[in-house]
């Protein structure tokens, strides 16, 4: 971290490339939750999704201000994202029982 | 130099398997990319220091998240044969050329937007050569879980208990 070898300002670990990383991630979870119409690449999607907001914690905290609380919260989407995706493929392995099908569009009732 | 490396490596690795998790026909495939999104993931928290969080990230994802989707996936048969490449059926009224590409044309203005307007917040950002030396994070990270964050600790443990409960309630199967 300490050997300037070349210091021409082009370094490029900063906070704006870790916002484009995040932000493609954000993009390709977006599409992906409104293209796809199997639930569990749905969740693929959502995973996506809450991995960018994670990334752009530990970033800020990181460059902008050097506490942890970022680290912190980005601890506490791993661990929620853990969650939903326990109880997310639950409902799925359920639905799967009950339905035959795990497309969106067949999920219109709440009980069988 | 060795940073640089690094976040090359995990900034490829995140971009291919971001589109790979997009442009996949294969659901087992998908998930399988998701799994090298995550990874380099771990790899840019480690360029960012924060170590603790690369190796939480990896333990929790690669060892939990993505074996459940692959039960999943495999318990409810794979992927549907009647797709088209973004793994859309084809349905009238829905997945013409059109519409996405007014979706996405509309998705890239509206964030292209958004983060024109943060830059002009950030104008003044350090570069990482610039900050201060990385220390390990995970003595402090542990101090601030049971002093200032302990509420919420405590509240994560009661959510993860109802997920795992709640989980095994609703997966099990039902006679009758």
């Amino acid at each position: 971290m300490q050997d300037h070898v070349e210091d021409n300002g082009a370094n490029m670990i900063s906070l704006p490339s870790y916002l484009f990383l995040s932000f493609i991630m954000f993009i390709a979870g977006l599409v992906v939750m409104v293209a796809r119409k199997n639930i569990i690449a749905i969740l693929l999607g959502v995973e996506l999704i809450l991995n960018s907001a994670a990334l752009n914690f530990a970033a800020y905290t990181r460059f902008i201000n050097q506490n942890l609380e970022g680290n912190i919260m980005s601890l506490f989407i791993i661990v929620i994202a853990a969650a939903e995706a326990a109880v997310g493929l639950a409902i799925v392995i359920r639905f799967f029982q009950l339905k035959e099908s795990v497309h969106i569009d067949d999920a219109t009732q709440l009980q069988a | 130099m060795f940073q640089d490396i690094l976040f090359i490596c995990s900034a490829i690795l995140v971009i291919a398997g971001t589109l790979g998790v997009v442009f996949s026909k294969n659901l087992m495939r998908a998930c399988t990319l998701l799994l090298g999104t995550l990874f380099g993931v771990a790899g840019l928290y480690a360029v960012l220091g924060a170590d603790f969080l690369a190796a939480s990230q990896l333990v929790i994802y690669a060892g939990g998240v993505i074996i459940l989707m692959l039960f999943a996936v495999m318990l409810t048969g794979g992927s549907a044969d009647k797709a088209n490449k973004f793994g859309i059926e084809k349905i009238m009224g829905m997945g013409s050329v059109k519409t996405y590409v007014i979706a996405g044309l509309t998705v890239l203005v509206f964030s292209l937007t958004i983060m024109k307007l943060l830059a002009s917040f950030l104008k003044g950002y350090q570069k990482l050569d610039e900050l201060p030396a990385f220390t390990s994070t995970v003595d402090k990270i542990g101090t601030m879980l049971v002093t200032d964050h302990v509420l919420a600790f405590e509240i994560s443990s009661i959510l993860l208990l109802g997920a795992l409960v709640g989980a095994a309630v609703i997966a099990r199967p039902r006679r009758g």
